[in-house]
């Protein structure tokens, strides 16, 4: 994927009361647009939010407490149930011009599904890149805040020694902004934890049926973390999806296989207006 | 100075390359283990509590750890529960102190209230109510509780466990962990308002404050390295009672220390190291740090501070699992020697870091019962009666030791203030 870098602009949303400000990273201003749901590392304006931008305008939200210099808003959330209500508070302020398209990786999957089980009309379309929130005892998800930080490149990386990983795992020269983001990187790894632990799974099968939005689910193949298997328990319980999974592929597709994974949500957006109303089958 | 005995209830078989190949926490195989030596882990534990209480301690402590094998006290309630009745069989006039049910862990507090009552009432009044934060691994892997919502729940749960203790009448209980619609324990304890409440930490300041303001007790543990630690830790205390403009009574501050006594230091060493060794390697310091430190159980200036101050709270806990009987003593994790060397070394810690409470661990790592009894015996006689007076001629009242066994417990706050909050 080319990396093109997008003007960033911010945006806080009063919500819960006025007691805690959703911070937004908002990039691009002409397309339609498109709320992107960070994993539990955090938000990376990443190559991929960067390319989304072109035609979309892409609002990404940071997960209360992960916003720098406000900490302590995560003991403002309680359940994941104040936490998506939280975020449909925030959307609904944002005062869109349209029913925006949902994109959540790994963390931000389980959110993005989260709302839109809760609110079917919340979004025009889905894209869930291995998400978490579902749990299998056949399938162990690996505890990533349990994981040494050495361990977590292979963890999350089908190759390790992908350029992606490289760049996501080499801190900063200057010792104290690398001491600045271990710091953010586990204290959002804390935060998002609030959610997730110990099990990543609040109750979202019982309501991924309630999902009418056309949605694609993206899935590496060789994902560490949340295995490939849990594509098709999302898919089965989604009748409005679509499943992709992509070979030779850990937990981050757009990091580790940013072309293909940009080229399915290009092609999925294209076409999803038309099938707007038509259930999908499971393709695979 | 009051002077107790801590123990734990360690699995003393492990194979010589255990810490290799294990954790001693959390997935430790249960396989590794034989019936007998667990019965006899357990037999020998309270035997050396009991001789502890026989000869004169002041105290019995005992600590929890859940899925552990350094220490298999799922509960430290029921340790106290028999040692409180064995105790007053025998007329022991010595305090029971669970150092503690971890408040961050427990999802049921109100039966934390219960128990400890229940162990008050049975000594007759000689409860010391030990409330730890929480280990991460226990609190978090062991009971699900999420990293971040640990110490929100010890800040919930304590006073709830205050209030149900003291509170004469019945009352409803509507708390963000646990709701109750009806709190009216029976029994409620002896001491009223409260036994004299401990907490056990790491130096967090919240935690420093949060037991100077409500006139708790501090009790700090000496496994890192006190030779490391402990400066930073006690002066960091200390002069947080200065800001708070609270006596600098050293009666406040507890500190338990590792100690092994034998008649020559050469004869301790030779006694005592291979044990020494086997505590460290193959207890807490096979305990990784990514189950120590979970993300969530500190909060971000904690981690800011930690990362800054290069670990300085941690002493050598990284060298641990390999440390070798010197470096486990250079580092002051251990006081080892003859009764003059380890007399004269507990006496210059507990008079430089103004402790008014010392507590020893003297059953350690795989230590046999008899090599266990002759440690204890040897302290009790040749260290023990050095240290009580340590605090003699400053006229300071313990406010923190049950009024049975000779304290004076101030008034309690009647509500809990400066509970941490969000740490």
């Amino acid at each position: 994927m080319t990396a093109v870098s997008a003007e960033i602009r911010e945006r806080s949303v009063d919500v819960w009361n006025g007691t805690v400000k959703l911070r937004f990273k908002i990039a691009g201003s002409a397309g339609a647009p498109l709320i992107y749901f960070h994993p539990a590392a955090g938000l990376f304006f990443d190559p991929f939010l960067s390319a989304l931008a072109v035609d979309h305008t892409v609002y990404a939200p940071e997960h209360p407490g992960t916003s720098a210099g406000d900490p302590d808003a995560i003991h403002k959330v309680d359940s994941i149930w104040d936490l998506v209500l939280l975020y449909e508070e925030a959307i609904r302020r944002l005062d869109l011009p349209a029913a925006p398209v949902a994109i959540g990786q790994s963390f931000g999957g389980m959110m993005a599904a989260e709302l839109a089980a809760h609110f079917p009309s919340l979004f025009k379309s889905l894209i869930l890149l291995n998400p978490l929130g579902l749990w299998r005892e056949d399938l162990p998800i690996t505890n990533w805040m349990t994981t040494p930080p050495t361990a977590l490149p292979a963890l999350l990386f089908r190759d390790a020694q992908h350029p992606a990983a490289k760049a996501m795992f080499t801190p900063p020269k200057d010792p104290e902004e690398a001491l600045s983001r271990t710091a953010h990187m586990i204290w959002t790894f804390g935060c998002t934890g609030k959610f997730v632990w110990p099990i990543p799974e609040r109750g979202l099968h019982k309501r991924l049926h309630r999902i009418s939005t056309p949605t694609l689910i993206v899935w590496g193949a060789d994902d560490g973390l949340v295995p490939a298997g849990y594509a098709k328990e999302f898919g089965q319980a989604i009748t409005t999806s679509r499943i992709e999974i992509i070979p030779n592929c850990g937990h981050i597709p757009q990091a580790e296989q940013g072309d293909t994974t940009m080229r399915l949500v290009r092609d999925f957006l294209g076409s999803s207006d038309a099938d707007l109303d038509r259930p999908r089958e499971v393709s695979r | 100075m009051k002077v107790s005995a801590l123990a734990q209830a360690g699995y003393r078989n492990l194979p010589d390359d255990f810490e290799r190949h294990f954790d001693a926490g959390v997935t430790t195989p249960w396989h590794l283990t034989e019936p007998g030596e667990v019965h006899a882990a357990f037999r020998d534990y309270l035997d050396c509590l009991m001789l502890a209480a026989r000869l004169g301690f002041d105290g019995v402590g005992f600590t929890e750890h859940g899925q552990s094998s350094y220490d298999m006290v799922a509960n430290p309630s029921l340790v106290g529960a028999a040692l409180a009745y064995a105790t007053e069989a025998e007329n022991l006039k010595v305090a029971i102190n669970p150092v503690g049910r971890s408040l961050g862990k427990a999802r049921e507090p109100v039966r934390v209230a219960e128990e400890y009552a229940m162990i008050d009432c049975i000594s007759g009044g000689r409860l010391i109510a030990g409330f730890p934060v929480g280990l991460l691994y226990d609190a978090s892997i062991n009971n699900g509780v999420p990293p971040i919502e640990v110490r929100a729940r010890f800040d919930e749960n304590l006073p709830l466990v205050l209030k149900a203790w003291r509170d004469q009448t019945p009352f409803a209980w509507n708390g963000k962990f646990a709701q109750h619609p009806c709190v009216n324990i029976w029994p409620r304890p002896l001491q009223q308002p409260s036994p004299p409440v401990w907490i056990t930490g790491i130096g967090n300041p919240t935690t420093f404050q949060l037991a100077l303001k409500n006139n708790f007790g501090f009790n700090y543990f000496g496994w890192f390295g006190a030779k490391l630690t402990g400066p930073r830790i006690f002066e960091r205390f200390w002069e947080t009672a200065f800001r708070l403009n609270v006596p600098q009574n050293p009666y406040r501050m507890g500190f338990m220390q590792t100690v092994c006594v034998a008649e020559t230091d050469s004869q301790a060493e030779r006694k005592f190291a291979r044990h020494i060794e086997y505590f460290f390697n193959k207890g807490i310091g096979a305990v990784p740090l990514e189950k120590l430190a979970i993300p969530g159980g500190i909060s971000l200036p904690g981690i800011q501070f930690i990362l800054r101050d290069h670990a300085g709270d941690f002493g050598f806990y990284a060298k641990m699992r390999t440390a070798k009987f010197a470096e486990i003593v250079d580092a002051g994790a251990v006081v080892c020697g003859s009764p003059e060397t380890v007399t004269e070394q507990l006496i210059e810690i507990a008079r430089t870091n103004r402790i008014g409470n010392l507590m020893v661990m003297l059953k350690v790592g795989s230590m046999t019962r008899d090599l266990t009894e002759e440690n204890v015996t040897l302290f009790a006689q040749k260290v023990l009666p050095k240290l009580r007076n340590v605090w003699a001629n400053e006229p300071w009242e313990h406010h923190w030791w049950p009024s049975r066994l000779g304290g004076r417990p101030a008034a309690t706050a009647t509500e809990l203030t400066a509970t941490g909050g969000v740490q």
